[in-house]
């Protein structure tokens, strides 16, 4: 297969950014033709998935729209019911099946998602808050010139910084980010353990159909999308979940479990996720962190567990075995081809160090967001079978450690061997780590489809 | 072996369903509401009666033209299709479904051709004997272990891991003692009823599920 038309791609589809500030703005459609008009003003700064051969930009711009959004800009009935179901219906009317009840659930979220007026995402990130601040400005004049849309709400994301430089840690104090897929022909520096596993152990890009809407995926099937297959071609579908994290409780659980485990505390840590606190691969490294397979490249998501079925190194409900068991299933992985999702995100809320008092209620957690060509197939299988269920990974009805959502239920188990260093242990009693409070559903689409939206070009026929 | 998988029998049978234009509702029609009510959890037919791992029941109208190159073709008439994962003895299971779940098997077979009824045993075994084609291969979650041994050992393992949970870290003896305890008491427990361990959810006909 030959190279992607990459500037058709909207470039947050291709790759992570890597900008440290971004700012996620949530916009409300009143008139279609102003609608229109504000999409058709925009679209010269939507960012592609062209390369940066002059480095990177100051700032970047991609749009988004829940399947509201894209009839509030008056889409032909035709193509607006050929849509899957599951992005027909929002992600609100999905929360049984996506395992958001009882605190998770709908009515605890943040008011903007309360009315189900969010029409249109858009995800500005910038290198600084200053070169942010310059780009949102640009558009909320668009906005105010068009008057093509309402500013609902704006949710404010940045990289947790050290001595004023950006990292990849989350609120947990995680290293976070690695190993997102790679896809036929997406040009991107690629590296072992990022694609599918293949029979002699050497790891191979997955299909383009599995992230982009107009190709064939790993069963050699294009993908359900609307018609016209212009409208859907080079587009995705995109999740967006905002998720608090509440690190009081995590601290606090962390320490009391870890007084009673003789691995240490951050071993303990460690096999909540996977990866030690620093991102070594608890897999490759089982005994400490080793920055030098962290800075690796061609090791820090080069893994599998074939040798590890007990779970003795890395714990069979951990979070990274969970959401990518690679072989853990057998049949040389091949299972977990058609799950595979692209993550993108970014912390919200003022970092705490860890040893200074943190407190649950404070505004603070993560923005998920991920791209994948079926959502029902993908998104939500991950999010209903790994993360809320544990069937597959042979641990019954435990969900995900850090992710699921236990009401004060459940159990972790930490499998171990005969050695004072690497006991098993039960966490039982599971609180909430982390609580939703809001997303949805929405649809990416590519530079030549946000131009038929624009024009008033979409046909069915 | 075919039916067989361990210790579990893998039932398959096909009922053809009364075809009567005259009869409105229909038939089949009769049987889908029907299942769409039948209870899931402790008071299902399947719980009541002893022996089923898993069980499922389907009308099949006809068979779907999926366009070419297949062949079209066309069923004789619409069945009903009853698939169970049980326990044992095919005679003993049929036995034991008709005198604790006779009720429901009327409500739903008496929609089918030449259906005898559960009160006339021997009559009934045969009719279902009849209507049985060869399960060839089927995938069976638990293959050698009775229904009662499942729900037991499941229970077991529940008990255990929360037993863990609260127990990490004591002393030996006292943990000994503990445990004697522990396993006194949880003989003692009776086994969970079938269908008490999931959570209820109604039946869905036409449900779609990847």
């Amino acid at each position: 297969m030959s190279r992607l038309n990459e500037t058709d791609i909207q470039g947050f589809v291709l790759r992570g950014y890597n900008l440290p500030f971004a700012r996620y703005v949530f916009l409300h459609f009143e008139d279609a033709a102003r609608a229109r008009a504000l999409i058709g003003r925009l679209l010269p700064v939507i960012t592609t998935g062209q390369h940066w051969d002059a480095g990177k930009p100051q700032s970047t711009v991609n749009i988004a729209f829940t399947h509201r959004g894209l009839a509030a800009l008056n889409l032909p009935q035709a193509t607006l019911l050929s849509f899957p179901v599951e992005f027909l219906q929002g992600m609100k009317s999905r929360a049984a099946i996506l395992g958001d009840t009882g605190i998770n659930a709908p009515e605890h979220w943040d008011k903007l998602w309360h009315e189900d007026s969010v029409h249109a995402w858009l995800g500005i990130n910038g290198q600084s808050p200053a070169a942010l601040d310059a780009r949102c400005s640009e558009i909320q004049a668009m906005l105010e010139q068009t008057r093509g849309a309402i500013q609902l709400a704006s949710q404010d994301a940045a990289a947790i910084m050290d001595d004023g430089k950006p990292t990849t840690r989350e609120h947990f104090g995680y290293t976070d980010g690695f190993g997102n897929p790679d896809y036929l022909g997406v040009e991107r520096s690629t590296q072992p353990g990022q694609g599918k596993l293949m029979p002699d152990g050497t790891w191979a890009p997955l299909a383009t159909g599995e992230l982009l809407l107009g190709y064939a995926d790993e069963a050699g099937e294009l993908p359900v999308a609307p018609v016209p297959h212009i409208l859907a071609s080079n587009g995705t579908f995109m999740v967006y979940r905002k998720m608090h994290q509440n690190v009081a409780t995590f601290r606090v659980y962390l320490d009391e479990h870890a007084a009673q485990y003789g691995g240490g505390k951050e071993k303990l840590a460690a096999k909540f996720i996977g990866r030690w606190r620093d991102g070594t691969p608890i897999e490759l490294s089982p005994d400490k962190p080793d920055q030098s397979i962290v800075k690796d490249s061609n090791r820090n998501t080069n893994f599998s567990y074939g040798a590890d079925l007990e779970g003795t190194r890395c714990p069979i409900g951990a979070h990274v075995r969970r959401v990518h068991p690679r072989d853990a299933f057998g049949f040389n992985g091949r299972l977990i081809d058609r799950r595979r999702i692209t993550r993108r995100g970014l912390p919200y809320g003022p970092p705490v160090p860890e040893g200074q008092p943190a407190s649950d209620s404070d505004e603070r957690g993560i923005v998920f967001m991920a791209l994948n060509a079926s959502l029902s197939r993908q998104f939500e299988f991950v999010q209903q079978q790994w993360i809320e269920y544990g069937n597959d990974a042979h641990q019954g009805n435990d969900k995900d450690m850090l992710m699921g959502n236990h009401g004060g239920k459940g159990k972790f188990v930490v499998q171990g061997d005969a050695g004072a260093a690497n006991p098993p242990i039960i966490c039982a009693n599971l609180p909430n780590f982390v609580e939703l409070r809001g997303g949805d559903y929405f649809f990416l689409p590519s530079i030549t489809a946000l131009g038929m939206i624009a024009m008033g070009l979409v046909d069915p026929r | 072996m075919p039916n067989q998988n361990g210790t579990v029998y893998g039932l398959t049978i096909l009922s053809p369903i009364i075809n009567d234009e005259k009869a409105s509702p229909s038939h089949d029609l009769q049987i889908r509401n029907y299942l769409a009510t039948l209870p899931t959890g402790e008071e299902s037919p399947f719980a009541l009666a002893p022996g089923t791992h898993l069980a499922r029941l389907v009308v099949m109208d006809d068979v779907i033209f999926v366009g070419a190159p297949a062949i079209e073709e066309h069923l004789q008439s619409k069945y009903l299709i009853f698939e169970s994962n049980c326990d044992g003895d095919l005679d003993t299971y049929l036995t034991g479904l008709a005198a604790a779940a006779g009720q429901h098997l009327d409500a739903v077979w008496s929609h089918c051709v030449g259906y005898p009824g559960a009160a006339n045993r021997p009559a009934f075994v045969a009719y279902m004997k009849a209507c049985q084609i060869e399960t060839t291969f089927f995938f069976a979650a638990v293959n050698n272990k009775s229904v009662p041994e499942t729900l037991r050992a499941l229970q077991t393992q529940r008990a255990v891991a929360d037993f863990i949970a609260r127990h990490q870290r004591i002393e030996p003896a006292q943990l000994q003692a503990k445990f004697a305890e522990f396993v006194t008491r949880l003989e003692s427990e009776p086994p969970p009823k079938p269908g008490s361990a999931g959570s209820p959810r109604a039946i869905k006909t036409g449900g779609r599920n990847e």
